[in-house]
């Protein structure tokens, strides 16, 4: 994967409500700063995001999520767990380790 | 329009204490304010402990911020708004799967039955949480009015 251009981008935390919609705003800051357009960013509960990631690039979780997308990381979606979900310095510095930016 | 710390004074949705016992306590009495005006049931704060209990303290930011909160489409939840409330000593709320201590002053609990008003609010909590001068105040603040002087002093950046 050279960049995010429209790939699909998926953010999840436990409830789907609170810290993965953070994320998914941390998230657009970096692209917007990057002027990257994915097909799709979007959040949800972990529950839900177990079985979904596997059909997004990258998924980004709160590190002590990260055990719940083993099956995601064979099918070949990046994931890209956070210390602080809200930080866009993480979420960037995080992206260029994995070359996405 | 109202920012989300003039929405919690004009609701009535603060409280501050000194200490707590528990962590659990500390859930528990940030939903108090929610449960008094009906934004949500007095058992509220029991789906979001049981989701710490379960998740572990993730809920829990930088800078002594908690964040408790149940799911999008909890039950037990009336209205959209945010609980405040302020502890003078640290909360303990355990390590986390690194080993780093998870302790919290200030809580901004979490009700949502609304998307669109839910989203607004996050998106300003976001601001309030990386806005540390004014986190640093509101740490020390003991009356409704110390929160509202504490954002006019501190005001967050128009940024998420």
């Amino acid at each position: 994967m050279a960049n995010l251009d429209n790939k699909k981008l998926l953010a999840c935390c436990a409830n789907g409500a609170g810290s993965s919609l953070m994320m998914e705003k941390a998230i657009e800051k970096v692209l917007k700063k990057y002027g990257v357009k994915p097909a799709e960013l979007r959040h949800c509960p972990v529950s839900e995001g177990k079985s979904a990631a596997r059909g997004y690039d990258v998924l980004f979780c709160a590190r002590t999520f990260e055990k719940n997308f083993e099956d995601a990381k064979k099918a070949g979606t990046v994931v890209i767990p956070l210390r602080n979900v809200m930080s866009a310095q993480e979420i960037e510095k995080a992206l260029q380790e994995a070359g996405l930016l | 329009m109202a920012s989300v710390l003039q929405k919690i004074v004009e609701r009535g949705h603060y409280k501050f204490v000194d200490s707590v016992s528990s962590w659990q306590e500390a859930v528990k009495l940030s939903t108090e304010s929610l449960v008094k005006t009906g934004y949500v049931d007095e058992d509220y704060y029991k789906q979001i402990v049981s989701c710490i209990e379960e998740y572990g303290p993730y809920v829990v930011f930088d800078h002594y911020v908690a964040m408790p909160h149940s799911q999008e489409d909890a039950s037990g939840v009336h209205k959209t708004s945010v609980g405040f409330m302020r502890v003078k000593e640290d909360v303990d709320f355990g390590v986390d799967e690194d080993g780093e201590r998870k302790v919290a002053r200030l809580f901004f609990t979490l009700a949502s039955c609304n998307p669109d008003e839910h989203t607004d609010n996050i998106a300003s909590l976001m601001g309030i949480f990386t806005n540390e001068p004014l986190l640093d105040a509101l740490m020390e603040a003991e009356t409704p009015e110390d929160i509202l002087a504490a954002e006019e002093k501190y005001p967050c950046e128009e940024d998420f």
